[in-house]
């Protein structure tokens, strides 16, 4: 666990890897392969991913500017090729919880980080790691092909936590929030604005036992 | 550079600790601050060139 | 330092600095938050109702067997 390889080689040789599996996969399936290529075939990936490590990776990261998945002649966004490169490192948990809270505020590493933990984290461990982010209403760009339109940290959460695709990457099909709070796996999720919420429903409920 | 020492002869790119993370992310905040405060330097030189 | 040469103008159209209007930025986060709350809350009725009316058809059945 010292170290990996500057390359990709050992990473996308599926015959020969046999580094850490995730859910009994090598990792770098979490991506489907025709993205994959989409991915190392960017100079993006050749010339600013070789040799990055957890910290110089935050270089990358810190300059993006917008989220996405593929755009034009399917060309692979930064963002993805930093989410592929997350997946070779496979860093540490307490380095990528780092990377989501980062007090910098650097927003961009945060919503990278939400999209490795959704990939690679068990599914209690995404739902507690990212709905506080649910919270979080910081403007993000995002780059579809028609162009480019904002977003927001709270929204990208939600559409990580409920939908199947998203940048272009289809995602591992998550259990639905109930089933864990049956299972009595997860507490149920109090929002933010619960005390309002509840004066809503009694004025409501008054307003309609009112009409009775 | 960097990558070069990173990688050095074999190939391996040394892994980084969260201390690692930490100082190079707190190094970037003030890299862009300072950056931020040269183009207010900057503005306000090229403002006070005009009027002269 | 860009790596994204074509459509550099477009992206500068599209602003994404925070704190400009940050009470306008709250309120539609706020809107958001109530839309998260509400489709959740539908969803958990849904599955409610669908229990029902599963344990509905199943005591139906039991009573035609008797």
């Amino acid at each position: 666990m010292s170290g990996h390889k500057a390359d990709a080689k050992a990473l996308l040789d599926d015959r020969g890897y046999s580094g850490p599996l995730i859910r009994g996969e090598n990792p770098a399936n979490l991506i489907e392969k025709p993205l994959q290529d989409r991915i190392t075939e960017t100079y993006y990936w050749k010339e600013q991913c070789f040799a990055l490590n957890e910290a110089s990776l935050c270089d990358r990261a810190v300059d993006m500017n917008f989220i996405g998945g593929t755009y034009g002649q399917q060309k692979a966004s930064p963002f993805l090729c930093l989410v592929f490169k997350l997946l070779q490192l496979q860093p540490e948990r307490e380095i990528v919880l780092y990377y989501l809270h980062n007090e910098e505020g650097f927003k961009y590493l945060t919503a990278l980080a939400a999209f490795y933990i959704r990939l690679t984290f068990e599914p209690v461990e995404i739902y507690k790691a990212l709905e506080p982010l649910l919270s979080d209403y910081r403007k993000l760009r995002r780059r579809r092909n028609d162009g480019f339109m904002i977003t927001h940290m709270d929204q990208f959460i939600d559409d990580l936590l409920t939908k199947d695709r998203m940048c272009g990457t289809t995602l591992w099909k998550l259990p639905k929030r109930q089933l864990l709070e049956d299972l009595e796996l997860l507490d149920e999720r109090v929002s933010p604005l619960a005390d309002e919420i509840e004066a809503i429903d009694n004025e409501n409920d008054d307003a309609r036992e009112g009409d009775e | 550079r960097q990558h070069l020492a990173n990688t050095g002869q074999s190939g391996e790119v040394r892994k980084a600790t969260l201390e690692d993370v930490r100082e190079r992310l707190a190094w970037l905040k003030r890299k862009r601050e300072e950056e931020k405060k040269d183009e207010v330097i900057d503005l306000k030189t090229r403002l006070e060139t005009r009027q002269q | 330092k860009n790596w994204d040469d074509d459509e550099d103008g477009e992206l500068e159209q599209v602003d994404d600095t925070d704190g400009v209007d940050p009470e306008m930025e709250y309120a539609q986060w706020k809107i958001r938050e109530l839309e998260r709350v509400r489709r959740d809350r539908a969803a958990i009725e849904e599955a409610e109702k669908e229990r029902e009316e599963i344990e509905r058809r199943r005591n139906l059945s039991k009573e035609e067997r008797e």
